[in-house]
């Protein structure tokens, strides 16, 4: 770099140290969990805290495949969030962009039912939850687990979609539909296209609300659907808590989640950034 | 030239509703095939909405849309076989230019090497073969133009609609463009009904133009037409650079009066003493020894003419001139002009009366 003057390499250096010190924060819990989980027991609770130890992988095969393996709990994580996501998404776009482009009676109402959703807090919904899905014999199961992420996940994805498909101009679909396209090839052909950025954020929060959800889990699971984040919490019982092996559970059940966001990162930042440079697109 | 019969087009009562709002009151429209039609007037006039109901875009409360005959009222857009150029181009901004001008007959399932010939041939219309590889964001504004045109050549529409689609383009390239619109479309044979609120680009593109005032036409003519013998004031008003100069006047027997700053004769006699408002083109004013009193407010100097603001009373004037003239800002000067450059409207209603 022989055309870079020094201000810019000032400036650089500032901003990788901000960004350093942000990021810090961020990771610490997260390096200490990985720390932690190669720790034996004693230096897990060693005082003052032990940075360099004999590191041993007995947490990983514990809770991979010993007595408290959570593989069965992996799998049911990813039935359960998968499902939700697809169904989530199936339903979401057509409603997201329905909700963004007709003009029916009781839109706004609509819009602000979806949003309203949102607002109420989950604690107070889990027993009526628990009774109704009681009532029907879908306690534990899958379908029932499904059913009540979608009532959280579906308004998160419409009202999340429904941004993307509004900054794409109306003159989009007449173009398209004035090249013969009709309503529903402009929207594969011409519309979806220009939300995938949108698409990918969005399908990526809704799989990581799932994966990452506890409360419903544990309350409307049980010994069939139990998904990882349920099973960890098993690692925590009155008489003591078992901080290793609940750190390599948690770094297990967070590998999914950092290798989603890898992939997607891309998409994820464009689809972020996408309203803020565009801008002006609605009319 | 390959002059096509195909792509005539009649409005009959027309009627726009959005709830309360009337956007058009009944418009009757008749376009021969081939013709370059367009459709001038300030903007709310009601000449989008026109087109967009042309299109298919627009349903009508009142009225019917007829093709070459046939009623498309009902017709889906799709069905129409009618192309259409956006004011923002309306680009596929995930397709590359060929793909984007290889949309309309992908749509109707053509063949891919049918598509290839049909594009590179639209392509090289419009003179952008060398762009079909890029993206629209990597083109310039009036190469973004040249790909729509093409995606709406490429099909060989009955009718071409398009949305003034050189609003975008800085002055110099809207003047180049407009040359080569005009020859492309001749070429074609291709019927254009095309939307501006730009006189001069109404007048220099038209076969006929259609002049839209709050949601009705009130006029229909060539340029020479419209330009020469307005139908109503508010077209005179509208038309010309710059337009028509209308004085509040008296008009009885052969002559007109405007307030007590002079009489002038028009030509016509007037039935009875009537008020008027009196047009006359900021070119057919000339300074006469005498004639209407006014003074001059300043001199606008154009290079090859000048623009005299004046005042007559309290009403404002504008002379245009070619010659040279020695104006002053507060000179007093008398204005006069030949009795046939007169224009009389009706005072209230705007009509025409001689």
């Amino acid at each position: 770099m022989t055309s870079s003057s020094r201000r810019p390499l000032v400036r650089r250096l500032a901003l990788a140290a901000v960004a350093g010190l942000l990021l810090s924060v961020w990771a610490f819990p997260v390096l200490w969990a990985l720390l932690t989980s190669f720790k034996s027991e004693r230096d897990v609770l060693a005082y003052p805290p032990v940075i360099f130890f004999e590191p041993t992988l007995a947490h990983y095969r514990e809770v991979l495949f010993g007595a408290s393996s959570i593989l069965p709990n992996l799998w049911s994580s990813v039935v359960v969030a998968t499902s939700a996501t697809v169904l989530t998404m199936l339903v979401a776009l057509p409603a997201a962009y329905a909700i963004a482009r007709l003009r029916y009676p009781g839109k706004r109402a609509s819009g602000f039912y979806v949003l309203a959703t949102q607002m109420l807090p989950p604690v107070g919904l889990v027993i009526p939850y628990y009774l109704a899905l009681q009532k029907v014999g879908a306690l534990d199961t899958y379908f029932g687990m499904v059913l009540i992420y979608l009532t959280f996940s579906l308004p998160f994805a419409i009202w999340l979609m429904v941004s993307y498909f509004e900054d794409i101009p109306f003159e989009m679909e007449e173009a398209a539909l004035l090249d013969r396209a009709g309503r529903l090839r402009a929207l594969w052909h011409v519309i979806l296209p220009q939300v995938r950025g949108g698409i990918a954020v969005t399908t990526v929060f809704v799989f990581l609300n799932a994966w990452n959800e506890f409360l419903f889990a544990v309350v409307l699971g049980g010994n069939k659907v139990r998904p990882v984040t349920v099973a960890m919490f098993n690692f925590i019982s009155v008489e003591q808590t078992q901080w290793a092996k609940l750190a390599a559970g948690a770094m297990v059940a967070m590998a999914p989640v950092i290798l989603i966001g890898l992939l997607a990162q891309r998409h994820i930042v464009k689809g972020l950034t996408m309203g803020a440079v565009k801008g002006g697109g609605r009319r | 030239m390959n002059k096509s019969h195909r792509g005539g087009v009649s409005l009959q009562g027309a009627v726009k509703r959005h709830g309360a709002l009337t956007v058009l009151h009944g418009v009757d429209l008749d376009i021969q095939p081939g013709e370059f039609f367009v459709l001038l007037g300030p903007s709310g006039s009601g000449k989008t909405t026109t087109l967009r109901v042309l299109a298919g875009l627009e349903s009508i409360s009142a009225g019917r849309v007829l093709l070459d005959g046939e009623d498309v009222t009902d017709k889906d857009p799709g069905e129409r076989d009618v192309a259409m150029v956006f004011q923002s181009y309306a680009l596929y901004p995930h397709m590359t230019v060929a793909q984007n001008i290889g949309f309309p007959l992908k749509m109707v399932g053509q063949a891919a090497d049918t598509i290839a010939r049909a594009v590179a041939d639209a392509a090289a219309k419009v003179s952008i073969g060398h762009l079909l590889d890029r993206r629209p964001g990597q083109l310039s504004g009036g190469q973004q133009q040249r790909v729509a045109l093409a995606r709406a050549i490429v099909r060989e529409p009955r009718l071409f609609l398009l949305d003034e689609p050189l609003s975008n383009l800085d002055a110099r390239l809207r003047l180049e463009t407009r040359v080569e619109l005009k020859k492309l479309q001749r070429s074609l044979g291709v019927t254009a009904v095309y939307v501006t609120h730009d006189q001069e680009e109404a007048m220099t593109l038209a076969d006929r133009i259609a002049v839209f005032m709050d949601g009705r036409i009130v006029q229909v003519g060539t340029p020479q037409g419209i330009f020469g013998r307005p139908s109503h004031a508010s077209v005179a008003g509208f038309i010309g650079t710059p337009p028509m100069n209308l004085l509040q006047a008296t008009w009885s027997g052969s002559g007109i009066r405007v307030g007590a700053h002079g009489q002038v004769d028009v030509g016509s006699t007037a039935p009875m003493e009537r008020e008027v408002a009196l047009g006359v083109r900021p070119g057919d004013l000339k300074i006469v020894q005498s004639g209407l009193a006014a003074e001059v407010e300043l001199v606008e100097e154009l290079g090859d003419s000048r623009i005299a603001v004046l005042h007559v009373g309290d009403q404002r004037v504008k002379l245009k001139t070619d010659s040279p003239i020695e104006l002053r800002e507060g000179q007093a000067v008398h204005l006069g002009f030949a009795a046939k450059a007169a224009h009389l409207f009706d005072r209230s209603s705007g009509e025409r009366l001689n």
